[in-house]
């Protein structure tokens, strides 16, 4: 077990998403923008263009407006998601001490460890939530139910169950890992050296954690989650920039044509119409 | 046929009348395997559609924003839905996903069954890209009923209605089929009736060579509208415009876009295009028709044979100009009933008409109000893409289909004592409000926008 999920499958895991990612941007790519679909009002210039797209992808805009608890769900739950992933990754890197590197702000090494603790505890909940709140709109909501198929809610389910176990290891202190051996392990296997030997495979609750993200990962690209890179694909198709042809009609004159009373008929034009 | 096992679905064109737009119908035992067969030819070509099918995840914003939905709450009505009739035969036969875990992800083998679900609800689609505007990632259902409809057109599954229109358009220029004397008629009989109503002398010059500007009116304002017309060409007068109707195209729509984005459609262009090159005007000025302006505004670029050495421009976008820069002596008073504008979806989505309307309207009226929503949040009037359909059935729908609308037009109050207008500068709008106005009881009476310009104007 641990040399399949802690030796072998990591190499085989990034290739199979590297791979899929392209084949999957490929697939995309291969088809062509035919008409112009974009969406009006129109965007005037690309800084418009990246206003829009960039709100809708890191603010969630349409949901904002048209869906308030649908974006707070939504929201909440991509914004736990993208700092937790963060997390995972200056966290580990710098073992907590990250926020320390800034400069002028004083932290120390040991407050940076406080308050990563807290931020990961913070969001590792608040991601928790956020996805039961949003399995329950599938269950609950007719709206939203008719448009669930099972896999979209065996998706929740499953990343339930990831973060219900990543929260276990950092709120039962029986259970936790301690930064140094994931990055000491990371380390390891980006050197391509033997990991089966490491205290950290002997963690139950790791092992599982990292195998349901590394399967999680291989499936990424044939799945739903792709959406990550389906919304800027389909963004770039309807949001971009247009420019109205100019109004203004040839060899018009409103005043002259009024002067010469055109359209009025003679009889009527000394009555005074 | 207005029923398959329980879905509602519009009379269809015989084959006879599918040749005549140069069908041949699939026989029904081939129509699974050959719509497989053009399903994966249009999907390696067309990324909107790819994106529509690979991009969705179901989060259900869509379906409270679509009135179809709202009237029928036909599961099948709700935009993500009405795209999983074709996505789960695209993920059976072209994803993995669907391949590996068919079940779990709502995949299904291709049938009959199937093809005639897509008749039944990608006819009920208006294609109003209202859920495009509300969806987070911007997915265009439109581009799904448009190739769900292309795909059946093929099969020779159109309605009669759409199939008819695209058959007249080839073989006069428009859709009602008048021919070039009963055009000319009309309009010496609408000079007529300008004389009488407005006093005013307004010439119709059909077919003129050497004309600045061509002037594109929807068949329908020779008809039902002719306020609409008879204001445009008003309008032309007042601002001593040397103006031409060509007779070969006067039609402002192009049913293309709604069946058949490949010939019916490019036809129509290239008809209009000889028509610009034969008159040698300088200019394009299209009528009010909402589809019909997105197809010429955002389509002919894409689908010209050739150069295109005409700008184009919707009557609106001049009429606003001219307001803008003063140029136009009009008298508000002229249309003091209470007026709400029904934004065409086309306008206001495809188009990016919404600002130019609002400064006509507000100089031509003296009792302007919004409606909740407005602008690009509009809601469509339930007849959007020409689903005007008059059997029974489809008729039934077409109520249910405008319930949004009506509750809409009713909160603004403005037909309350009976006398309201409710502006819709679309001819498939009008076609829409003329009756659904009466069903639901709303006291308004249906104008375009050009019409109540027309009366407005001052001419001395």
């Amino acid at each position: 077990m641990k040399l399949l999920i802690g030796q072998i499958l990591p190499y085989i895991t990034v290739t199979l998403f590297t791979l899929g990612i392209l084949y999957r941007l490929g697939r995309w790519a291969g088809a062509r923008i035919i008409h112009n679909i974009t969406l009006s009002p129109w965007l005037q210039n690309n800084t418009q263009v990246a206003v829009r797209i960039g709100s809708e992808a890191f603010l969630f805009r349409n949901l904002f407006r048209f869906d308030l608890a649908l974006w707070a769900g939504a929201f909440l739950m991509h914004f736990a998601l993208l700092n937790i992933l963060g997390g995972h990754i200056v966290g580990f890197g710098f073992l907590g001490e990250q926020f320390a590197l800034i400069p002028f702000l004083g932290i120390t090494p040991e407050l940076s460890k406080e308050m990563s603790d807290l931020l990961g505890t913070v969001f590792g909940i608040l991601l928790f939530v956020a996805l039961l709140y949003l399995l329950y709109r599938r269950l609950a909501l007719t709206h939203v139910k008719q448009v669930t198929r099972l896999s979209d809610n065996l998706w929740l389910v499953y990343l339930l169950v990831l973060v219900g176990v990543g929260n276990i290891m950092r709120l039962v202190p029986a259970f936790h890992i301690e930064y140094e051996l994931v990055r000491d392990y990371i380390v390891a296997l980006a050197l391509f050296q033997p990991v089966v030997h490491m205290e950290l495979l002997n963690s139950g609750f790791f092992l599982t954690h990292y195998l349901l993200v590394q399967i999680l990962l291989i499936v990424f690209p044939y799945s739903k989650l792709m959406h990550l890179f389906g919304m800027f694909a389909e963004r770039w198709i309807v949001n971009r920039v247009y420019h109205d042809p100019a109004p203004g009609l040839p060899n018009v004159d409103v005043a002259a044509a009024r002067a010469a009373g055109i359209g009025v008929p003679a009889d009527a034009a000394e009555e005074g119409v | 046929m207005p029923e398959y096992k329980g879905m509602v679905q519009p009379v269809r064109a015989t084959p006879e009348e599918m040749r005549k737009i140069h069908i041949e119908p699939v026989p029904d035992e081939q129509k699974p395997q050959k719509a497989l067969e053009y399903l994966d030819q249009i999907r390696k070509k067309f990324r909107s559609f790819v994106m529509a099918m690979e991009s969705c995840t179901k989060c259900g914003q869509c379906a409270e924003n679509c009135h179809t939905y709202l009237g029928t709450r036909d599961p099948n009505n709700i935009p993500t839905n009405r795209a999983e009739l074709i996505r789960k035969i695209y993920k059976r036969y072209f994803t993995l996903e669907g391949r590996w875990f068919g079940k779990l992800v709502g995949a299904e083998d291709i049938s009959l069954d199937v093809i005639e679900q897509w008749y039944s609800y990608f006819y009920q689609c208006s294609q109003c890209r209202r859920c495009a505007h509300v969806c987070p990632f911007g997915i265009d259902t439109c581009e799904v009923t448009f190739i769900g409809r292309q795909i059946l057109h093929w099969l020779g599954i159109t309605p009669k209605l759409h199939a008819s229109v695209g058959a007249a358009m080839e073989k006069v220029g428009n859709h009602t089929g008048l021919p070039k004397p009963g055009i000319v008629d009309t309009l010496e009989f609408m000079s007529e009736e300008i004389m009488d109503e407005f006093g005013v002398e307004v010439e119709f010059p059909v077919d003129k060579p050497d004309s600045d500007i061509m002037y594109i009116p929807s068949s329908a304002d020779f008809l039902l509208n002719p306020y609409t017309l008879m204001g445009a060409g008003m309008f032309f007068t007042y601002i001593g415009a040397n103006w031409t109707i060509p007779s070969t195209v006067t039609e402002a729509g192009n049913f293309g876009l709604l069946f058949d984005q490949y010939w019916t459609q490019r036809g129509n262009v290239m008809r209009l295009l000889n028509a610009a090159q034969e008159l040698g005007v300088k200019k394009i000025v299209w009528g009010e028709c909402g589809h019909g302006w997105r197809a010429a505004k955002m389509y002919i670029p894409s689908l010209a044979d050739r150069p295109v050495r005409w700008p184009i421009t919707h009557i609106h976008d001049e009429i606003a100009d001219l307001i803008r820069k003063n140029e136009l002596k009009l008298d508000p008073s002229k249309n003091s009933k209470p007026v709400t504008l029904h934004d065409p979806c086309n306008y206001v989505r495809a188009c990016g008409l919404n600002e130019n309307m609002r400064t006509i309207i507000r100089a031509v009226t003296t009792d302007f109000r919004e409606m909740t929503p407005h602008g690009a949040d509009n809601f469509c009037c339930g007849g959007g893409s020409a689903i005007l359909f008059d059997d029974p059935e489809m008729y039934q729908r077409r109520i249910l289909l405008s319930k949004k609308k009506a509750e809409q037009v009713r909160a603004t109050g403005v037909g309350k004592n009976g006398d309201g207008i409710l502006c819709a500068p679309c001819s498939i709008c009008k076609a829409q409000l003329y009756p659904m106005v009466e069903e639901h009881e709303l006291g308004v009476e249906v104008k375009g926008l050009v019409d109540l310009v027309g009366k407005a104007l001052v001419w001395k």
